[in-house]
């Protein structure tokens, strides 16, 4: 539990032993809360973005007259980085904590400061959710379940259907779809996109490409037994040099880095026709083009196969007082009941097939979007998709590799050159 | 240590100092005008996008007049926020910071500059060392220390350690050195006037506007300070930093609401500076005077 | 007697605030930083064991690391002096007789309290390669535009400008206090003994405000060699990692540290990282208390 060495902790002691006998004086101090067996107790539930939560906690509020919840939002990287440091410190972290599929295999390295939601039953639940989310959540050989899965981010490629025509391509979203299968096809179509003279470029940029083609995969730098292959795995390097050839080539990329200001501009502008879209990008779509540009936007299948792009997982970190309680809470606030309901409210994917059969959720169309089938499509996608293990390491790597597509997007390498220095950069990242 | 011979060099009798640099010309004007335009043009355009709507960011040259929306997103600011709140926290810390440092600052730095004790010289030699410690890359011991005290989500986690700086000491010391006169200091002695009393009715009196740029400073410093707060505070107990990471929340980034909030938070510490400019201005040519 | 212990007793009771908060405050954090940096340290779980210096012959193995360094030095040179020049010429101006003193005053000051928020978006549209206002006024003079962040020196330069905008005022103001204090009799002389208000500048102001120009140097050459916020606001929000770019070409080190601790979790690598830049700064502000003071008195 002690996060400090034994001197660490005793220098923190002697420093707060100073301070507080100081304060004593001038008659400041933190008050401590607990709570005794059986009264009343507060559960604070921490998230990144809007998770749709509040109505949910209201009923389960009702329902648990002794149970009040607080919820606490902050922005996505501040509130990965504030929760490592608060279970590196052991205090501070909420009942609740929402972790990111991205953050997750980082915080698998951490799984003793969680609590083994296993022991209070969460094996149970395990065919609430689809196969690869539920799996997404073990640690130690499936005998460690770190969270209770949420939402998903089902792949699909949205696409300026006015920029299209323009361009002469087919217009309809069954029509688009079908002009690709896999990535090379989609290439293609952008070099008769680019040929007929349109302004805008292909896609946005390499970075949300490439992600999208690596999550596609079964596996990228890491294989299932987590030994690193970002340097053997064919996979890796054809997503790469797929990426790498269209990089800096004419008309291809805006070259915009996904979710920056400049990115959101170039909606607005429509200076890109199309970008692989995972369900929960379409609220950024929908806000950066804003209303002049509705009606403009589509949705059609992403070349290649199904994929998973986000969605995040309910943990409970041990340093709470009230784990158990928090596993209700946690339990109840991913229930598909909650999942469907989520949906409605803020348009979450759920990530559970029950959930998805939900004629609520396949039956939803989004008006922005041309009025697309977005339950019925991503739902799909969700059935179909391959799920993508990522390496516990995953996050040292993973950047390495973007930025050299980066450094081939501005012109500043040669892909074989930005292959090689992300190979070893890769190495040194993992102490090679 | 070499500040003390540099410090030294500042003659120690004043007279009426007057602005130096002749009338103001037309040129000065216009140069000033261009600063002024550069400095005060991201302020200007932090009202502009707070008054439009989030679509008004998006726009390739960004919009220089502004909208209709900004009250709508004044009252969404204090819905989807603890802002109320967040000002009122910002200001009781900001505020405590600012007069604490100031006053330890200038108790220190009077000390430094014209009392004689032993250690004198090693002790500010020190003071001037701690001033190039990083403090915040200490961040993560530091948060344990807070945790231990059951400080976390409180207040005090940000007063307390802000109350001294070195740089506050550093400053103050010059500023003993260049206003409160030996002789006077050597004369309230003499008659058997207590230090805290020569502190308080002779150096105080003097060093009145480095105090008030001081806390001007310190005050701008404790408001604008957004890594420790994130670290240590909660949404639930913010200060208008932490809740404009709030407003910052979503996977989509609402600028207007943002830059509202921005703008919100910026008016308390302009509201500062001109409470607070009469002293920096006026004050030096009287406290001058008195000297 | 009651005096005599007054004399002796009441200046450490003077100093003793600022001693005591700081070493709990200050070099506590300090030194358990040290303590970590001789450790295998990961963020979350902890002390992985101690491994003496090896964390130190990493560092200054690692390319990366020289890499910060010359960036950190490089963005503090051409932001720091030009910023300090600037802020002299500045509170000069200020110290004439102006009408509406008090409002040029302030606004001077501005760029220093808007939040950092705002700031990066300005400066985002300032600096955007496609609609950005800077390409936007080199088109107009027939120059291709510039992607700012993709290389070293536009990406120095731009950050440079933002860090020169946020802080000159601050400066000149410090700047401007100083010269009020300097007596009107010594320019008087001088203007009898037939200088210009240039020389006047040159041979009253500076040698008079010597120790506040010694004061500003040293606190921006810690600040600079420290700068964080600016660069990392330069990072677009999809990649804050604190990388610093894609080939790393605007990371300080400060953002190295930042990587290391907060993106990697390698709190034992951060640690390092942080004593190692004390000692540099520690380095520089003995090179600045001897540079200043020579260069300065010889006017």
């Amino acid at each position: 539990m002690a996060a400090g060495g034994v001197f660490a902790r005793r220098g923190v002691r002697l420093a707060a032993g100073l301070v507080a006998g100081a304060l004593a004086l001038t008659g400041c101090g933190g008050g401590d809360e607990s709570g005794g067996e059986g009264e009343k107790i507060t559960l604070t539930v921490a998230t990144f973005s809007d998770f749709g939560y509040e109505p949910l906690v209201k009923d389960y509020m009702a329902a648990h007259p002794n149970v009040t919840i607080k919820l606490r939002v902050t922005e996505f990287d501040q509130h990965h980085k504030q929760l490592a440091t608060r279970l590196g410190a052991g205090a501070g972290a909420a009942d609740i904590e929402a972790v990111e599929e991205g953050y997750l295999p980082q915080f698998r390295q951490s799984k003793d400061k969680f609590v083994n939601l296993a022991d209070f039953g969460a094996k149970d639940l395990a065919k609430q959710w689809l196969p690869w989310k539920w799996e997404q959540s073990l640690a130690d050989g499936g005998n460690f379940v770190m969270g209770l899965g949420t939402d998903m981010g089902g792949l699909a490629l949205c696409y300026r259907s006015d920029l299209f025509k323009a361009a002469g391509l087919p217009v309809e979203r069954d029509q688009v779809s079908a002009l690709w299968t896999g990535w090379d096809e989609y290439f293609a179509v952008g070099d008769r996109f680019v040929a007929s003279g349109s302004k805008a470029k292909w896609f946005d940029g390499v970075g949300n490409i490439y992600q999208a083609m690596m999550n596609q995969t079964p596996y990228g730098y890491f294989d299932t037994a987590d030994a690193y292959v970002g340097d053997s795995n064919p996979a890796v390097k054809t997503a790469f040099d797929k990426v790498a050839a269209v990089a800096n080539k004419p008309g291809m990329s805006a070259k915009l880095d996904p979710f920056s200001q400049q990115w959101n501009v170039g909606f607005k502008q429509g200076t890109f026709a199309t970008l692989p879209c995972p369900s929960w990008m379409l609220g950024l779509i929908k806000d950066g083009s804003g209303p002049e540009n509705a009606g403009k936007w589509d949705i059609a299948k992403i070349p290649g196969n199904g994929g998973n792009w986000g969605g995040s997982f309910l943990t409970v970190p041990k340093q709470g007082k009230h784990a158990e309680e928090a596993y209700e809470l946690a339990k109840f606030l991913t229930s598909p009941d909650a999942e469907a309901k989520i949906f409605q409210n803020v348009g979450s994917l759920p990530s559970q097939p029950e959930t998805l059969k939900n004629p609520a959720v396949l039956g939803f169309k989004n008006e922005y979007f041309s009025n697309a089938p977005v339950g019925e499509i991503y739902a799909k996608s969700g059935e179909t998709l391959q799920p993508n293990y990522r390496g516990t390491r995953d996050a040292d790597v993973r950047p390495v590799f973007g930025r050299a597509l980066a450094r081939v997007e501005q012109g500043k390498q040669a892909p074989a050159d930005a292959w090689t220095q992300a190979l070893t950069e890769a190495g040194k990242a993992l102490g090679k | 240590m070499t500040t003390t011979t540099a410090a030294t060099a500042v003659p120690r009798r004043r007279r009426r100092a007057r602005p130096a640099g002749g009338r103001g010309k037309p040129l000065s004007y216009l140069l000033l005008a261009a600063v002024l335009a550069s400095s005060v043009f991201p302020l200007y355009w932090t009202f502009v996008v707070a008054s439009s709507d989030n679509s008004a960011i998006g726009e390739a040259t960004p919009p220089l007049v502004p909208g209709g929306n900004l009250m709508e997103n004044i009252s969404r600011v204090f819905d989807s926020s603890e802002f109320s709140l967040a000002l009122m926290n910002s200001a009781i810390v900001a505020t405590t910071v600012a007069v604490g440092n100031v006053f330890f600052s200038a108790l220190a730095g009077f000390a430094f500059a014209r009392l004689r004790f032993r250690g004198r010289n090693a002790l500010l030699v020190t003071v001037v060392a701690t001033m190039m410690v990083p403090t915040q890359l200490g961040i993560i011991p530091l948060y344990l220390l807070t945790t231990e005290l059951g400080w976390t989500g409180h207040l005090q986690a940000l007063i307390v350690p802000a109350l001294v700086s070195a740089f506050g000491v550093f400053w103050m010391r010059q500023a003993v050195d260049e206003t409160v006169p030996t002789e006077l200091v050597e004369a309230a002695m003499m008659d058997g006037c207590s230090l805290v009393r020569i502190f308080w009715h002779v150096a105080l009196p003097a060093i009145r506007p480095a105090a008030a740029v001081l806390g001007l400073f310190t005050f701008m410093g404790a408001w604008n300070d957004f890594f420790w707060p994130l670290v240590v505070l909660n949404p639930e107990n913010p200060t208008v930093q932490v809740a404009l990471s709030v407003l910052a929340s979503g996977y989509y980034t609402d600028y207007a609401l943002m830059l509202t909030g921005a703008l919100l938070g910026v008016l308390p510490v302009l509201a500062v500076f001109l409470l607070l400019a009469r002293q920096i201005v006026g004050g030096i040519m009287a406290g001058a005077v008195k000297g | 007697m009651r005096g005599r212990l007054d004399r002796h007793l009441t200046p450490y009771l003077f100093v003793a605030p600022f001693f005591v908060l700081f070493a709990v405050f200050g070099a506590y954090p300090l030194l358990a930083t040290l303590w970590m940096s001789l450790h295998d340290w990961h963020l979350i779980n902890g002390d992985g064991g101690f491994i003496g210096l090896a964390n130190y012959s990493d560092l200054f193995a690692d390319p990366d690391f020289w890499n910060a360094l010359v960036n950190t030095l490089s963005l503090f040179v051409i932001s720091t002096v030009p910023q300090l020049f600037i802020a002299l010429g500045l509170a000069a101006l200020l110290n004439t007789k102006l009408r509406g003193r008090t409002f040029w005053r302030a606004g001077v000051l501005v760029p220093n309290v808007v939040s950092v928020v705002a700031v990066a978006l300005v400066f985002a549209q300032v600096f955007g390669r496609d609609f950005g206002i800077v390409n936007w006024l080199l088109g107009l003079v027939g120059l291709d535009p510039i992607d700012w962040p993709a290389d070293v020196w536009s990406s120095h330069l731009a950050i440079a400008a933002i860090v020169t905008w946020r802080w000159t005022g601050y400066n000149a103001l410090i700047y401007l206090a100083a010269m009020q204090a300097v007596p009107n009799d010594l320019y008087e002389s001088a203007r009898l003994d037939g200088a210009s208000t240039w020389k006047a500048f040159w041979t009253v102001t500076v040698p008079m405000i010597r120790p506040t120009i010694l004061f500003t140097t040293v606190v921006s050459t810690i600040g600079g060699l420290q700068l964080f916020a600016e660069p990392l606001l330069f990072e677009s929000k999809g990649a804050s990692t604190g990388t610093g770019g894609s080939d790393r070409q605007y990371q300080t080190i400060t953002m190295y540290l930042y990587e290391k601790g907060f993106t990697l979790f390698d709190a034992g690598s951060a640690a390092t990282i942080a004593w190692v830049l004390f000692l540099i700064v520690a380095l520089f502000a003995l090179i600045n208390f001897a540079v200043v003071r020579r260069t300065v008195a010889s006017r």
